[in-house]
């Protein structure tokens, strides 16, 4: 069954655009912001090696009160095979929700599940990924550049129906500036994740570009 | 017995001038008046002056003065210092010149230096009307200025240093004119409490009867009570001041968060995946972090101007002279509208021939 295409996406637009725009002079920051990526997805089931490319369309929001913080971000896309490949494309919808603390300044802390799911066909895989994740920001121009780099590792994990036991590691970085004198930023992201189960690895590699409202964290 | 007690009040007056004083007008007063009456004259004369010397809200009132000043003048002639007692009865006059000295209490010669004072005395007098609170610039000190002749004269409000502080009449006196203070210096503003006074002289050289210049001079004391007002906030501490010049830490702040993020970004996947060959994304990432960071630690170079940082220094100074102006316009505006305390003293006559 094919998810609905690019319905999760709208409804996560939606959902995330109104609370951001209120809660921006308040006590609460938010963030909120749509992301285009060029993934590169390489699977390997036993001696079958596939790699695909494909486009990927979200959304991503942040909600920031003190020290405690709450990020989302959204996904789909689809990822066509490499030519010469006989395997079919794949529908990808993903997304993730983290709790994060600020330990310090320039560090936060968050842990909070991941989830992949390509629909092949008639059939789909699902991965299911806790994660644990830290995450250090440098400013290299206050209040108009600066840089960030997140590290992760799986607590726990689970693919397929019946599920398996999965896990995996990741890493992220990339550059944020400001566009103009308004409070848009502009993001240069690249993001590795690489998920293992028993038999099962996938290496997932992504180039983004986003536009973000509010100053991201 | 008489004696004794004058030795004591002469003790009392001259050996112990720092009690005297501590004393109030009108105790002095007193004592002088008493030592009159049992001829002890030269200590008198020193109490009755002290009494007379007493400004402000201790002073003595005009009929108080009046009667310090009559007990002067029969005391000096008593000492045959006939040149002080004339002063003496001038200054009565012009406090009052309708006093009549008591032929009952005063012996002929007193009546007669005061009569000679009378025809030789400039004809102009100043009365107060007492302790007045008044607005500055709303309201009015008012102080009546008489003389049987015309003479020109001019009356000026002067502090305690002799300078005009505010310029009240200008022409000919005839009769009497209400001179009115509204309490403001000649550029508008309320002087500091203090020591003040109307001084008051001819015009064109005015002579007296007897042909000598005179100054007729009304001490005032103006007082303020406090006025709740809000302190001037301090300027900014330094630490609130960004560099506005590049300098070698904040240059290095600059490049090492983007050298190290661009080196990151390239070498992490090798400890992430292991087994895979990553992709040249990563190298567009992390070179463009890595020339970021190089950018910015140019742009913050040692003795590279940094324009967001002047601007941002000169709104916080901006900032904090916009608020000091404000309050202090506030603060003034709360002085203007409080009363001003005008509190008169006795009037004194200086004229040419005071010895």
């Amino acid at each position: 069954m094919k998810p609905p295409p690019r319905l999760g996406l709208l409804v996560t637009c939606a959902a995330l655009l109104p609370v951001a725009l209120h809660a921006q002079d308040k006590r609460l920051q938010f963030t909120v912001g749509g992301v285009a990526g060029y993934e590169i997805v390489q699977s390997h089931f036993g001696q079958v090696n596939d790699r695909f490319t494909g486009l990927l369309l979200g959304a991503e929001g942040v909600l920031i009160s003190d020290r405690l913080m709450v990020r989302v971000r959204y996904g789909e896309g689809r990822m066509n095979p490499s030519a010469g490949s006989n395997t079919a494309a794949r529908e990808v919808v993903e997304g993730e929700a983290f709790f994060g603390v600020r330990a310090t300044p320039w560090l936060s802390i968050w842990a909070g599940p991941s989830a992949r799911a390509y629909t092949i066909d008639d059939s789909a895989e699902r991965w299911l990924i806790w994660t644990v994740r830290a995450t250090a920001r440098g400013t290299l121009l206050p209040g108009r550049m600066q840089t960030f780099v997140e590290l992760w590792g799986a607590a726990s994990g689970n693919v397929g129906n019946p599920p398996i036991k999965a896990g995996g590691r990741g890493a992220s970085g990339g550059l944020e500036a400001r566009l103009g004198d308004a409070n848009f930023w502009g993001r240069l992201g690249y993001r590795i994740e690489s998920t293992h189960a028993e038999g099962l690895r996938e290496t997932v590699e992504t180039l983004t570009l986003s536009v973000i409202y509010g100053l991201p964290q | 017995m008489n004696r004794l007690l004058a030795a004591g009040l002469t003790v009392c007056a001259l050996l112990v001038p720092g009690v005297a004083r501590a004393q109030s007008a009108s105790a002095l007063l007193d004592q002088g008046v008493r030592a009159y009456s049992v001829r002890e004259y030269d200590g008198g004369a020193w109490l009755l002056r002290r009494a007379l010397a007493v400004e402000g809200a201790n002073a003595l009132s005009n009929a108080e003065a009046a009667r310090a000043l009559v007990y002067l003048t029969a005391t000096e002639v008593a000492r045959n210092q006939r040149d002080s007692a004339l002063v003496a009865a001038r200054r009565l006059i012009v406090l009052d010149p309708r006093y009549r000295p008591d032929e009952r209490t005063f012996p002929p010669q007193v009546i007669a230096v005061y009569q000679e004072a009378r025809r030789s005395a400039p004809s102009v007098s100043i009365r107060a009307s007492g302790d007045t609170a008044i607005r500055p610039g709303s309201e009015a000190f008012v102080v009546r200025l008489g003389s049987s002749t015309s003479p020109e004269v001019s009356a000026a409000v002067t502090n305690a240093d002799g300078r005009v502080v505010r310029t009240l009449f200008t022409g000919t006196l005839r009769d009497s004119v209400d001179l009115r203070w509204n309490g403001l210096d000649a550029s508008g503003n309320p002087p500091p409490p203090g020591r003040y006074a109307i001084i008051v002289s001819p015009r064109r050289g005015g002579a007296t009867a007897s042909g000598g210049g005179w100054t007729l001079r009304l001490p005032l004391e103006l007082a303020r009570p406090s006025v709740d007002t809000t302190p001037l906030p301090p300027g900014p501490p330094d630490s609130l001041f960004r560099p506005e010049r590049g300098n070698t830490s904040g240059a290095a702040r600059a490049l090492v968060p983007g050298v190290v993020a661009g080196v990151a970004i390239v070498l992490i996947p090798k400890l992430v995946a292991t087994d895979e060959r990553a992709s040249n994304a990563r190298l567009v990432v992390g070179g463009a972090v890595t020339i970021a960071g190089v950018a910015a630690f140019l742009s913050k170079r040692p003795g590279q101007r940094i324009p967001a940082n002047e601007r941002y220094n000169r709104n916080l100074r901006e900032n904090w002279q916009r608020n000091v102006a404000e309050i202090s316009r506030r603060n003034a505006d709360r002085q203007r509208q409080s009363r001003l305390i005008i509190r008169p003293g006795a009037p004194s006559l200086v004229t040419s021939e005071t010895p």
